[in-house]
């Protein structure tokens, strides 16, 4: 569970934790992504796994036009930029779950048949549900995509230089607009991932980003904003902390051990355990 | 200071656009206040009630043949064939917005009476402000047990709640125990708003001073991002019987865990809720063969009813869903209430009361297998008897109580 | 001190005064209780948005985590109402004291965070205590606490349809908050938050006072958003976790401000003013389709409104006058 929370937290990662940009929208992402998945299963039979491509790059289109229409405004606000950027995203997750109960109704959907859907595959009596198998795997390989991407590209470069300064990437000719649209549309993209695995175990319906959203967030604090790395580690320490909370407290106070863990974290070490900023 | 005329120019056109409404209502027209979530989590709920209420309002104010009060003749005889309007709000499952929306209703569109909410929460406000103004309360599909112990004068519920839910499942399980099915351990397993913490507690009291033995009570908290942690508890306690309180959302992600963690259960005993919505089972159905659930309604009665069939062919037009545990308790609710204001002959909240107080419905002018609607001094209705129903091939039948019963449980479960 | 500053904070006194004069009046003309009861909760938001203001908006302290002291402030008072019988007006005050001092020991660790970091720990903390509060069995749990409501009484300060002494009450707690921002501002504190937002080397210097100086700011929001918390529950009439301690408080304390404008006098009343009547007007007459269509109008104005007025709705007012008053705020800070 902690890598599919690891999975869910990569684009949020590169969003929120890379460009420095707040993304209150992001659990609406992944319940677009979601409903995408679910859409292409039930009109054309896709398995989420197949559909999985088409709806990440569906998402990246979504994710760079969300940015041009919208967030980049939202930037170039001088005076109090964060509360900007916190409302807007947050205005438009609203837009978005209202547009989704306008246009799918609030009807709960899940994908009753699928490849992986309820398979299981146990091990010395442990047992591996293989949805959540793939779902690791996607977000390992989502993980080191990221941080190669990163770290070894020119774009990579470019995003880092345009965070920490916009005026001097623009001197050499770096479109910051571009840089930025493209990273947006990579972190949608990434959620799209996630919502497509998410789609085969989970339930579907306007208001589920909420359930996703705040561990995604404290996934990547807990890790620390910048760090790819760390928002892996992240994922899968709240993973941890949530199995272990679960056994020791009434389950329903499990959530408390991964906020407890956060507080811990961030009152020995302000910026997360890999942050750089 | 912080009210600028704007404000209060917004609230008085406000106001005036409505008082052509209200005026309206008095002279040939009743007016019922519908409170339900239409935006939100649960707004599936609040939408499927409309629909149900619909249903409903068409028996009332149409000419139907029906053998259910006011389905005869237009309206409500009793005053004038006057026709019933609703007027819905939305609570968005925020007590106080279901408060506000309560006083709305009362105070702008002059309603003779509230029905709603779904949610518990929303209920004990809305309810609060319904005595005070004393417009009857119809709770028609609240089942939390500490809403008419509340001493409220204006309050009704026909249908049953939680506990004499429960009572039912454990009824059904000393019947199941003399046939010498072995039934020693439960494992509850609720959710952490009011409906989920009532049923449990309804469970473990219930369990206790029948002596069967709870190996594992989990709560869990509602919306969870995950249930591994919790099914793996229940996997290790593996009680001959599995209790979930559950809301649809948390119903879906428990069944698909429990099969991905291979967890198998004797038997579900299931608290309706999640577990009578055909979203459930049209997601997950496949696992559930088997699967008990509590409920208020069933189709099988259409087999002695034929109206029951008739009636739930009308709602499947509008909503192209079959009426559930939900949806058939809202229909009826507001038939009650309707048939209580023709009675009153007044739309005068108290007297509406009263007739309320007097209702006495026999079971077989309902869509329900209960036994008749009586108010006690309380507002509940201790004559409508639960049924239990089991998921056999894709459908309900009614297993128990006997009498209501048209085939034999099969336990354990597939 | 500087002329022009002392004639602005004189002129906004006066106009405050008015205002309040003028709503004071108000229930004389609006009799409809529903129109009322949308005026009561715009003040209440009012006073808990100007309350947040104070650390947010003054200190730069962002938080999204205020739900908590709303919902302690809600609990102490109902809690010690119907289990040992003090009266609310009692109770009101203990929850202010309970929160202020749970907002300072908070603040000790928190103020060391930065950023995205800080923001995060707040909502983290709210959910702390709106778990902890569902799962604890004596303060009701997810049950919740239903106050008895037996008639009109000030004593304890419940009314069974009459709603203006919960209009007075909500107006004098949003004057309160009100008064106390408008004299912070011209305290050593809104000198030091000035002088810090101006320039962030100067926190440096400036260390230790600074410091305390939040602490204090983060006590007196605490307490005020508590009172208020308080207000709401005795108004409701009932509470359970959800209903007060939810993520949504927390986001409706900080639109009003944002909306009007952050870290401004009036920022947080404009923006109440606008966003309260509006939420319970786009609810009532088109929220019972059930479509969404409600939230689609609320979002959109909520993105329209960041986007085109980053400095909020007080923006427009001063734009005229803009050049004077980055003037008088440059001299008030240097003064």
């Amino acid at each position: 569970m902690g890598l599919l929370y690891g999975l869910i937290a990569v684009g949020l990662a590169l969003i929120f934790g890379l460009m420095d940009v707040t993304n209150f929208a992001h659990g609406e992402f992944l319940m677009i992504a979601m409903y995408l998945s679910f859409f292409l299963f039930a009109f054309f039979a896709i398995d989420p796994l197949l559909s999985a491509p088409l709806v990440a790059a569906a998402m990246f289109v979504f994710g760079a036009v969300v940015y041009l229409l919208i967030v980049r405004f939202a930037m170039r606000a001088k005076t109090n930029a964060g509360m900007v950027q916190i409302f807007t995203t947050f205005g438009l997750a609203i837009v978005m779950r209202g547009l989704a109960q306008f246009f799918f109704t609030p009807d709960y959907r899940s994908i009753p048949q699928s490849w992986l859907g309820g398979k299981t595959i146990s091990f010395a009596g442990i047992f591996l549900p293989e949805p959540q198998l793939v779902g690791a795997l996607v977000s390992i390989a989502a993980f080191a995509g990221l941080y190669f991407f990163i770290h070894r590209t020119d774009f990579g470069r470019a995003l880092e230089a345009t965070r920490e300064d916009p005026g001097a990437v623009a001197l050499v000719g770096i479109d910051k607009n571009r840089v930025f649209a493209f990273g947006w549309g990579l972190g949608a993209g990434l959620v799209g991932l996630a919502g497509a695995i998410m789609a085969v175990f989970f339930y579907i319906y306007p208001d589920v980003g909420a359930s996703f959203a705040l561990i995604a967030y404290v996934t990547v604090a807990l890790g620390g904003f910048g760090s790819v790395f760390g928002a892996f580690a992240g994922g899968i320490i709240v993973g941890l902390v949530e199995a272990v909370t679960a056994l020791m407290l009434p389950p329903s106070l499990k959530s408390v051990g991964i906020y407890a863990v956060y507080l811990l974290v961030v009152f020995i070490r302000p910026r997360g355990l890999f942050g750089s900023m | 200071m912080t009210i600028s005329r704007r404000d209060v120019l917004l609230g008085a056109t406000a106001t005036a656009a409505l008082v052509p409404l209200a005026a309206r209502a008095q002279t040939s027209e009743v007016v019922i206040g519908v409170i339900y979530p239409f935006s939100g989590g649960s707004a599936q709920q609040g939408v499927d009630a409309q629909k149900a209420y619909e249903t409903a309002l068409e028996v009332i104010n149409k000419d139907t043949d029906f053998d259910l009060p006011l389905a005869k003749g237009e309206g409500l005889p009793g005053l004038g064939g006057a026709k019933v309007r609703l007027v819905f709000a939305d609570h968005q499952a925020d007590p106080q917005k279901g408060r506000a929306e309560a006083e709305r209703l009362i105070t702008q569109e002059k309603v003779s009476a509230i029905i709603g909410t779904y949610q518990s929460a929303v209920a004990v406000t809305v309810s609060q402000i319904c005595e005070r103004y004393q417009i009857p309360f119809v709770s028609a599909d609240n089942s939390s047990p500490s809403l008419h112990r509340r001493g409220l004068k204006y309050y009704f519920r026909a249908a049953p709640h939680d506990e004499m839910y429960s009572a039912a499942m454990f009824d059904f399980f000393d019947a199941l125990k003399k046939k010498g099915t072995k039934i020693e351990t439960l494992a509850l397993f609720h959710e952490d708003t009011i409906f989920g913490t009532d049923s449990g507690n309804a469970q473990a009291k219930i369990a206790g001073e029948r002596g069967y033995k709870i190996v594992s009570d989990i709560k869990y908290r509602a919306n969870s991002p995950s249930l591994s942690a919790e099914v793996q508890q229940l996997k290790t306690a593996n009680a001959d019987v599995l209790m979930p309180s559950s809301y649809t959302t948390d119903g879906i992600l428990l069944v698909k865990t429990m099969a991905e963690l291979g967890y198998k259960p004797n038997a579900i005993v299931a608290q309706d809720a999640g577990f009578s919505e055909k979203a459930l089972y049209d997601a997950v159905g496949d696992k559930l063969e088997g699967v008990i659930s509590r409920g208020t309604f069933s189709l099988d009665l259409a087999q002695k009813r034929p109206m029951v069939g008739k009636i739930n062919e009308m709602f499947k037009a509008r909503s192209g869903k079959d009426f559930n545990d939900l949806t058939s308790r809202q229909f009826m609710g507001l038939i009650i209430l309707a048939d209580a204001i023709s009675r009153a002959k007044s739309t005068d909240g108290e007297k509406i009361r009263d007739a309320l107080a007097a209702t006495d419905i026999p079971g077989e002018q309902t869509i329900m297998p209960w036994k008749r609607v009586k108010f006690d001094e309380m507002g509940q209705n201790n004559d409508a008897d639960p049924v239990l129903l089991q998921y056999v091939g894709g459908k309900f039948v009614t297993i128990f109580p006997p009498q209501a019963a048209i085939a034999e449980a099969i336990w354990p479960m597939k | 001190m500087d002329k022009n500053f002392a004639a602005r904070r004189r002129r906004d006194l006066i106009v405050a005064g008015a205002l309040a004069t003028l709503a004071a009046l108000a229930p004389l003309f609006v009799k409809d209780v529903y129109v009322q009861n949308i005026l009561i909760l715009t003040l209440m938001y009012a006073a808990l948005s100007q309350s947040w203001n104070i650390l947010s908006g003054y200190c730069g302290q962002i938080s999204l985590g205020h739900a908590l002291y709303f919902g302690i402030g809600a609990y102490t008072t109902e809690l010690l109402f119907t289990k040992f019988g003090v009266l609310p007006w009692f109770g009101m005050l203990a929850g202010g004291g309970i929160a202020a001092l749970i907002a300072m020991g908070l603040g000790y660790p928190f103020f060391r965070l930065r950023g995205h970091y800080f923001v995060i720990a707040t909502i983290v903390i709210a959910e702390i205590g709106l778990l902890l509060f569902q799962n604890w069995e004596w303060a009701g749990a997810a049950m919740g606490i239903t106050i008895p409501v037996r008639g009109d009484s000030w004593l304890k300060f419940q009314f069974l349809r009459s709603k203006l002494p919960y209009f007075y009450f909500a107006l004098g707690l949003c004057c309160l908050a009100w008064f106390v921002t408008w004299w912070l501002e011209d305290s050593k504190w809104g000198f030091w938050w000035r002088a810090v937002k101006d320039n962030p080397e100067a926190a440096e210097s400036l260390g230790v006072v600074v410091f305390n100086s939040k602490m204090g700011a983060a006590a007196v929001s605490a307490f005020l958003v508590a009172v208020g918390g308080a207000f709401y529950a005795q108004f409701l009439a009932y509470i359970d976790p959800e209903s007060v301690m939810g993520f949504q408080f927390s986001l409706l304390m900080a639109l009003p401000a944002v909306l009007g404008g952050i870290g401004t006098l009036w920022g947080p009343v404009l923006g109440a003013a606008i966003l309260i009547p509006m939420t319970e007007l786009t609810r009532s007459y088109i929220g019972g389709s059930g479509r969404g269509v409600d939230l689609i109008v609320y979002g959109a104005l909520i993105v329209a409104i960041s986007l085109a007025l980053p400095q909020g709705l007080v923006s427009l007012f001063s734009r005229a006058k803009a050049k004077n008053q980055v003037k008088n705020q440059v001299k008030g800070a240097t003064r």
